[in-house]
């Protein structure tokens, strides 16, 4: 367990390695991380790439029709996004999708950017737990706007058990509050775990011999860059989905829409 | 010793998501207007085995140096 929490440590410290950690951060697996200062740049070429296209699919729009690639593209993702909320939350997973769709873009442009750069920004383990932070965050605010303080914080508890079995329910918040938790560190490693995972991989194809052999693997690390933005946003529907259920049946009306669109 | 228990794990995992694929592909294939449905499960149960093996990549493979 000691060594996990430095391990850790370490993943997480190897982003700031210029500042004065390079003896650390030397010496371990993850010495591949950008820097600090490159996973910043990074993340401004994605937010100038997002800004970009749509400012361009925003020009698209008429008040009848959408014109242009960009503009009908990004029809379709709004639309894609808004069936995996739609399908996974219920019929009131419509207003979480813009928080869901800026989770979508962000994940999948970084990861793109990958292929023509070299490196991104959801290659390092900070930016990743900043965002799976974020993420869990959401899902807490949303879980107290939609139940209540008190409601929201005993549906960690589990169901109402009487008399003595309270210390079970005590149990169990504890155990809910620490899988709470660890949410975060899973969404983050995962992603981490895939992005940086694909690079090394990358990498030591390119070693074997002195041609290029790693850029084989560009396609299926689009792949993963698409699954991995998928998932994300998906695990944070399915977190959302648990958090903000209500007492009357929104089942039906979600998968009613869900199959009227396939 | 590290290396052995890498490709142990992988050899877990690799069992563990072609279990889950050929769960899935083989409801689609019986019943293929739930494929929707279907393909959700499906990567949210890839995501949760892939993860283990994440993890013991990242507790095994600095020992590896």
């Amino acid at each position: 367990m000691n060594d996990l929490s430095k391990l850790m440590f370490h993943l997480i410290a190897s982003g700031s390695e210029e500042a004065g950690a390079a003896g650390h951060g030397g010496e371990h697996a993850a010495h591949h991380a950008t820097s600090y200062w490159a996973t910043m740049a990074l993340t401004g070429l994605t937010l100038l790439v997002i800004g970009f296209l749509l400012v361009k699919a925003k020009s698209g729009f008429t008040n009848r029709t959408f014109r242009g690639v960009i503009s009908q593209s990004s029809e379709q993702l709004y639309l894609f996004i808004e069936n995996m909320c739609v399908g996974t939350i219920g019929s009131h997973g419509r207003k979480y999708v813009p928080m869901i769709l800026s989770f979508w873009l962000i994940i999948f442009f970084s990861n793109v950017i990958a292929l023509f750069v070299g490196a991104s920004p959801t290659s390092v383990l900070s930016f990743n737990l900043g965002m799976a932070l974020v993420s869990i965050g959401y899902v807490q605010y949303e879980g107290i706007k939609s139940n209540g303080v008190f409601g929201h914080f005993s549906h960690f508890a589990g169901p109402k058990l009487g008399g003595p079995l309270v210390i079970i329910s005590a149990m169990i918040f504890v155990i809910e509050i620490i899988s709470e938790v660890m949410k975060n560190v899973s969404l983050s490693l995962r992603l981490f775990g895939n992005i940086n995972g694909g690079h090394q991989a990358v990498d030591a194809m390119n070693k074997i011999s002195f041609l290029p052999l790693g850029e084989l693997l560009i396609p299926i690390k689009l792949l993963t860059c698409l699954v991995q933005a998928m998932i994300f946003c998906l695990l944070t529907c399915v977190y959302l989905s648990l958090v903000t259920h209500h007492d009357e049946d929104h089942g039906h009306e979600g998968h009613g829409e869900l199959a009227a669109a396939h | 010793m590290n290396v052995i228990g890498l490709g142990i794990a992988a050899l877990g995992v690799g069992i563990g998501l072609g279990l889950i694929g050929y769960g899935a592909m083989q409801g689609m294939a019986r019943q293929p207007e739930a494929i929707g449905k279907l393909q959700v499960a499906m990567l949210i149960a890839l995501a949760f085995v892939e993860l283990v093996f994440l993890l013991t990549v990242f507790v095994g493979a600095p020992g590896l140096k």
